[in-house]
């Protein structure tokens, strides 16, 4: 077999693998543009009848979805800085010493993380009411949510600063900088890349949290996308389209974005940046 | 008096000050912050769920913290429940079919884009698609795959001459919890194979032409190479993916709601269903302790498996 | 001295105004599942838009976490002022002092009188022979069918199935898997849904929440199973909701449906077939009749700052009661109000079925642990028709669990 041959029958097999894999994203869209009747049609169309694209504008207006993105973005963004903030500095001392006390750390990190969100709420929530933080409430959406995210940006960092030899920091402390400096001077700018695909990851994860948000932002104009979407989801609803038109409308952008930057974000993360 | 203190006083602070910027306290510092933030928002939150699991709890007294104490009541009566042993195996299976499943799969792809034809590093970057979709849009995606009368998946499989008639993926005590399963191997395996892909690329080429040198076929070099190197990788995907499973929720809400008759329950959605169906919440507290332990163990088990961990 | 007089005299009429015309709002918060097209939002909104002084926060809460968000408010003292909550949870709050007694408030009020209110809804809103709060709607189920497919099986649509017999009969000759047809479609999904539909079964035998595992519920539960095993009914019964359920019969997947009033807006505007309804079917002729009794309760939070304010909003809701069902196609819970015909013939013909049955409608409770008594039942039901238990077995279970609850 030529090697030609090799990589097309490679690419070939990889093409069809994501075919399959991304079938139920297909589908999410396939069903937004598909009418009231032929959601329900058995055997179901594989491509939609008549592409009325104008359910996009339409949810897009109805549900106010502008408010809710916006939401979503505010969000995200300020998770994953905090997550970023906390978690870095965490990471590094976690990859540069090796004895009982990282341990019991890294063990924590881990542990802290068990239950699911749908659980943790409701303390969560009472403790947040006494503290106050309710009136504040896409912030304390993005207090609980740091919590509940920082282990795994912890675990991703960590890999990356394992990754940059300790030499080059002994060598700059010798040089006479001070930990601070050797720390934002050599290994931050070395873990830049693993450090930034960590905290995508985490926007991303963030930009679509339910639960938080749900029980503690009451007043729906700083509600977030999935409280949106769930808010007409409900148990009596026919409107599938719509919901998938408007799950589309959500995700898209995110996977617009992760498309574009993806090839950064895979290499960043392979490249050996990220160990 | 007081220009001795300031004498003695100075180079204290100083002391303190340089410690911060070059010592153990800059350390301590890093790892205190986010250690004190995590104590204070999931610490706390753990231990009030311990707390509730040893006492008499009703939903007016969700806000106190002194509640009539009752010992190991709960736990006795939670044993003694007819689906807590259904409940615990279904918890099992899920878990370790969902992780074998994430795992293999998420390996499998991983070496397949390892081999690194041209387009592969896009390809692989379409696979993120599942980490990316909110968790609430995945569920009723697959909701809607699954539907028994109307399902896309039934179609594709009776339509390929794989079974003969329709399966009620949600309704049917035999396959709902598989149809979780299903769903949440397809959400965790983007996961488990960019870390694995991250994991295989920091093996040294030149580990895999000696031994191609030495005759080892590609089976021996797998076992003899790429697992050893991989070991603390295997270890972090694992336990992450063991919290990733214990965690699903989402799933079973918008699928089974850990039906019929209790057929896909998992510790998880049980703990939500005591506390936030039946109001029970020192049940579900309950449940939620005995989850805390099993992830301990996890944990355990991860830490020691980091003390492997080569540096370059 | 005067000139000081005169100038405190203008400082209290300064004042005066002050406080007549930039009189702080009184705001009050109500939480309810309502959304733009339901009633309690636009209720909300036009009494927020009364301008009496009192302004509206109207917050949406989804069905399934009403209870949950409430208390937890609750528990924290963020409760709203006032609530819309599912008839059979209002105990819960009610036993406990969480809401607010009316009882005074509304012999007072020219706007709600108890009297007028059906018993059933009343019922559900009393506790210790006090009012608790005041319903907000009611509702039942009954027994929609396809005439056109009534027909095409031979059956009559004049004579419809009275008696459960003939129920199932009919749903096997309305039977036609080969065209994704299914005689007939119901709920017994593990919630609140399934207990709803399988309570009034049990009522029409003389047994309740109380005794469940009579002959009569056996054989109640036996014939659910039935439909389920003879493939009379989809398997997915088990996991469906109710507005899922008619969603078949009104894709014409399913030749009835046991489902309620709710449904009626929908199907006039989504069957392109013929459809009637009829009551419940009885175990046999002459049986007594029972039904479920479904919808929500106002209620006042006991820890309200403003309880004159939260019940004027309760009086302007109940006064807007014969707007219920021409405008939002719901069903008001008291006798005295007038249903003025839609001009849609199946839908009048189909709201006189509701009305009558709507007499045998029974509360579910009132008990404040009903969580976990409806629990017993769902699991009970779920167990049976998965073929884990025996109809006999699984509901002598539940009734053990029932009678530790009640005891």
């Amino acid at each position: 077999m030529s090697a030609k041959r090799h990589t097309r029958l490679l690419l070939t097999a990889a093409i069809l693998l994501g075919a399959i894999y991304l079938f139920p994203l297909y589908w999410m869209y396939a069903t937004a543009l598909k009418s009231g009747s032929e959601i329900f049609a058995y055997p179901p169309t594989f491509i939609p009848r008549g592409l009325d694209f104008g359910i996009f504008a339409e949810v897009w207006a109805t549900r106010d979805m502008g408010r809710f993105l916006w939401n979503s973005l505010v969000i995200a963004t300020g998770s994953m800085a905090l997550v970023a903030l906390l978690g870095t500095g965490c990471a590094y001392v976690l990859a540069r010493y090796r004895n009982v006390w990282i341990d019991i750390t890294l063990f924590l990190v881990l542990m802290l993380q068990v239950l699911p969100a749908s659980l943790m709420i409701t303390p969560i929530f009472v403790g947040f009411s006494a503290l106050g933080l309710l009136d504040f409430p896409r912030f304390a959406v993005m207090l609980a949510f740091t919590a509940k995210a920082m282990p795994f940006f912890v675990i991703l960092v960590r890999a990356t600063f394992m990754s940059i030899p300790a030499e080059l920091e002994e060598a700059a402390l010798v040089d006479g900088n001070s930990r601070i400096g050797a720390f934002a001077l050599i290994a931050l700018p070395l873990a830049r890349n693993g450090i930034l695909v960590s905290a995508i990851l985490i926007f991303m994860q963030a930009f679509g949290e339910f639960v938080y948000s749900k029980s503690m932002i009451q007043d729906v104009t700083l509600q977030p996308a999935s409280v949106g979407l769930n808010g007409f989801m409900g148990p009596n609803t026919v409107e599938w389209n719509k919901i998938m038109a408007y799950a589309t409308i959500y995700v898209t952008p995110i996977l617009a974005a992760f498309v574009l930057l993806q090839q950064r974000i895979v290499s960043g993360l392979t490249s050996g940046a990220l160990k | 008096m007081l220009s001795r203190r300031l004498r003695n006083g100075y180079p204290k602070m100083k002391r303190l000050l340089s410690s911060v910027t070059d010592g153990k306290g800059f350390d301590i510092l890093l790892v205190g912050l986010p250690l004190l933030f995590l104590l204070a928002f999931s610490g706390l939150p753990l231990l009030y769920n311990v707390l509730m699991s040893f006492q008499e709890v009703d939903i007016f007294s969700l806000g106190r913290l002194i509640r009539p104490f009752v010992g190991l009541d709960n736990y006795r009566e939670l044993f003694a429940a007819p689906e807590f042993w259904p409940i615990m195996w279904n918890t099992v299976l899920f878990v370790v079919c969902s992780i074998a499943g994430q795992f293999t799969l998420g390996l499998a792809l991983a070496l397949f884009f390892d081999t690194g034809f041209r387009g592969s590093s896009f390809l692989r970057g379409l696979f993120l698609v599942s980490w990316v979709m909110p968790g609430l849009v995945v569920g009723a995606i697959w909701n809607w795959i699954l539907s028994g009368d109307f399902g896309v998946l039934n179609y594709l499989l009776t339509s390929t001459g794989l079974i003969s008639e329709n399966i009620f993926w949600r309704s049917d005590v035999d396959y709902s919890l598989w149809a979780v399963v299903l769903a949440n191997i397809w959400l965790g395996t983007s996961f488990n194979m960019i870390l694995l892909s991250v994991g295989l690329a920091g093996i040294p080429k030149d580990l895999y032409e000696a031994s191609e040198l030495d005759g080892a076929n590609v089976l021996q070099r797998f076992f003899t190479i790429t697992l050893p190197m991989m070991r603390s990788t295997i270890g972090a995907v694992v336990s992450l993916g063991l919290i990733f499973t214990l965690q699903q929720f989402d799933l079973f809400a918008a699928i089974t709601s850990g039906g019929p008759a209790n057929s896909s329950n998992v510790a998880q959605y049980w703990a939500w269903e005591l506390s936030f169906r039946q109001y029970d919440f020192a049940k579900g507290a309950t449940v939620s302790t005995l989850m805390i332990i099993t992830v301990m163990i996890a944990a355990v088990l991860y830490v020691r498996s980091t003390r492997h961990e080569v540096r370059i | 001295m005067k000139r000081l007089h005169i100038l405190g005299g203008s400082v209290t009429a300064l004042a005066l105004l002050a406080s007549s015309a930039f009189a702080e709002d009184v705001t009050i918060s109500v939480w309810s599942l309502d959304k733009e097209t339901q009633p309690a939002y636009n209720l909300a909104k036009e009494f927020n838009d009364l301008d009496n002084g009192i302004k509206v926060d109207y917050r949406i809460v989804q069905f399934d976490d009403v209870v949950t968000e409430a208390m937890r408010a609750f528990a924290t003292g963020q409760a709203p002022d006032i609530i819309a909550v599912d008839n059979p949870e209002h105990a819960l709050f009610a036993a406990r002092g969480a809401f607010l007694d009316l009882t005074d408030r509304i012999a007072a009020s020219d706007a709600i009188d108890a009297e007028n209110y059906f018993p059933g809804p009343l019922n559900s809103v009393t506790w210790d022979s006090k009012h608790f709060g005041v319903p907000k709607a009611t509702n039942t189920i009954a027994l929609y069918y396809n005439t056109d497919m009534f027909e095409a099986a031979g059956l009559d649509p004049e004579d419809p199935p009275e008696t459960w017999d003939e129920l199932v009969e009919a749903a096997r000759k309305l039977n036609r898997p080969e065209d994704n047809v299914y005689g007939i479609a119901f709920s017994a999904k593990a919630s609140e849904e399934g207990t709803f539909q399988f309570l009034p079964w049990v009522q029409m035998t003389g047994g309740g929440y109380d005794k469940i595992n009579g002959d009569g519920a056996v054989r109640a539960l036996e014939i659910w199973k039935t439909l389920l095993d003879e493939g009379l009914a989809s398997p997915d019964t088990l996991t469906r909701g109710q507005w899922d359920s008619t969603g078949t019969f009104n894709s014409g997947n399913a030749a009835m449906v046991i489902s309620g009033p709710w449904e009626l807006n929908r199907m006039v505007e989504e069957a392109d077939f013929n459809w009637r309804v009829a009551l419940l079917p009885v175990p046999e002729e002459g049986a007594p009749r029972a039904s479920a009794m479904g919808d929500f309760n106002w209620a006042i939070f006991a820890n309200t700052e403003h309880p004159d304010e939260a019940f004027q909003a309760l009086e302007y809701f109940a006064s807007q009661d014969e707007r219920l069902f021409p405008d939002f196609g719901q069903l008001p819970a008291r006798g005295d109000v007038e249903l003025p015909p839609t001009g849609v013939a199946p839908k009048d013909a189909a709201l006189k079925v509701f009305l009558e049955q709507l007499k045998y409608a029974k509360a579910r409770g009132p008990h404040p642990e009903w969580p976990k008594i409806s629990k017993a039942i769902q699991d009970a039901i779920q167990l049976t028709l998965t073929g884990q238990k025996t109809a006999q077995a699984a509901l002598d279970d539940a009734q053990e669990r029932i009678d530790a609850v009640l005891n």
